[in-house]
């Protein structure tokens, strides 16, 4: 997990704001990222890792410089994520064409298509479970954080990990199917 | 499968317990066909990923929050400000009171104003307090 070094994170409790912007230089795509992942709308992902960032500069008294940035970052970014979905609950728009397949080199027009149909409907149906199920599977399939990772950043333990993992993946599976995508079988899509 | 199988599916295992586990799901049919489920959904979602927003996008985004701070803090220091003088403003009318003149009369009616704004600010923050479910979450 990249993260700030100590060097600008001390610049920045002191008060720099040469610091402060490379903090959210390094950091704003992944805080987009999650935020994106979480509200599902980018225009509203921009906004809330914008406000979380001038939240975090605010409360950068209390930050432990000893400890990576983006955990502690992350916990406020989530708060007001979390804070806007429950504002916005009969309000949900959800911005497509913001998942994309990683690269296949080897990719034909047809594979293409398939799978940017195989990711809207990914994306769909992550937005029918609930935002902390979300949230877990996009801290790990998506932004590939490790369950200590996620253990720290989510403030659970690995057990909790594992057990919400599993909940989560079986409501993503229950939300495909409703979508009327099942899960093909692997193998069965050309790469 | 609830633990053991998000390990084995996520790599978490050491190699000693994935060969145990493994063990065990041959043994297990029931296992075998949840991680197969798994497995597909994990193949899904482990092919994609959030697309990196064009350079437009990030198109002052760091301005955007550079303001914003500076603004709260001027914010800050006009509120603190405000309040010194409302607050020297009163202890000099209580003290020299004397007639009570038009001047005198303009002052209360813009301290009573700012008195109340402070007011219904606090009252508003502690209503927000209260009902806000997520207030236990860390900031």
């Amino acid at each position: 997990m990249t993260d700030v070094s100590q060097e600008t994170l001390l610049a920045w409790k002191r008060g720099s704001v040469k610091a402060f912007e490379e903090i959210v230089d390094a950091t704003r795509n992944r805080a987009y990222a999650v935020a994106l992942g979480l509200v599902g709308n980018s225009e509203d992902a921009r906004d809330l890792s914008q406000d979380s960032f001038i939240a975090a500069h605010r409360a950068r008294g209390r930050f432990d410089v000893s400890k990576p940035f983006f955990p502690w970052f992350y916990r406020i970014l989530r708060n007001r994520c979390l804070n806007f979905i429950r504002q916005r609950a009969r309000r949900k728009e959800i911005s497509m064409d913001v998942l994309m397949e990683k690269e296949s080199p080897a990719a034909s027009p047809d594979t293409v298509l398939i799978g940017k149909e195989r990711t809207e409907r990914l994306w769909r149906a992550l937005f029918r479970i609930s935002p902390e199920h979300r949230e877990i599977i996009v801290l790990r399939s998506i932004e590939e954080l490790s369950y200590r990772e996620i253990s720290e950043t989510l403030n659970i333990s690995e057990g909790t990990v594992m057990s919400r993992l599993f909940y989560a993946r079986k409501a993503l599976s229950a939300a495909l199917t409703d979508l009327g995508a099942p899960l093909v079988k692997e193998g069965d899509d050309a790469e | 499968m609830e633990r053991d199988g998000m390990r084995y599916l996520d790599r978490e295992m050491s190699a000693r317990e994935r060969k145990e586990f493994e063990e065990h799901l041959e043994n297990c049919p029931a296992c075998r066909e949840s991680l197969r489920e798994f497995s597909r959904l994990e193949a899904l979602t482990r092919k994609v990923k959030i697309k990196d927003p064009v350079d437009m996008f990030w198109e002052g985004y760091w301005k955007s929050i550079y303001r914003r701070v500076e603004r709260k803090s001027a914010w800050i220091l006009f509120i603190s400000g405000l309040i010194l003088v409302s607050a020297y403003a009163v202890f000099r009318v209580v003290r020299d009171f004397g007639a009570f003149t038009f001047e005198k009369a303009a002052l209360l009616i813009l301290l009573a104003g700012v008195l109340l704004l402070l007011i219904s600010v606090v009252r508003e923050r502690i209503h927000q307090k209260k009902v806000d479910k997520y207030k236990d979450i860390e900031r």
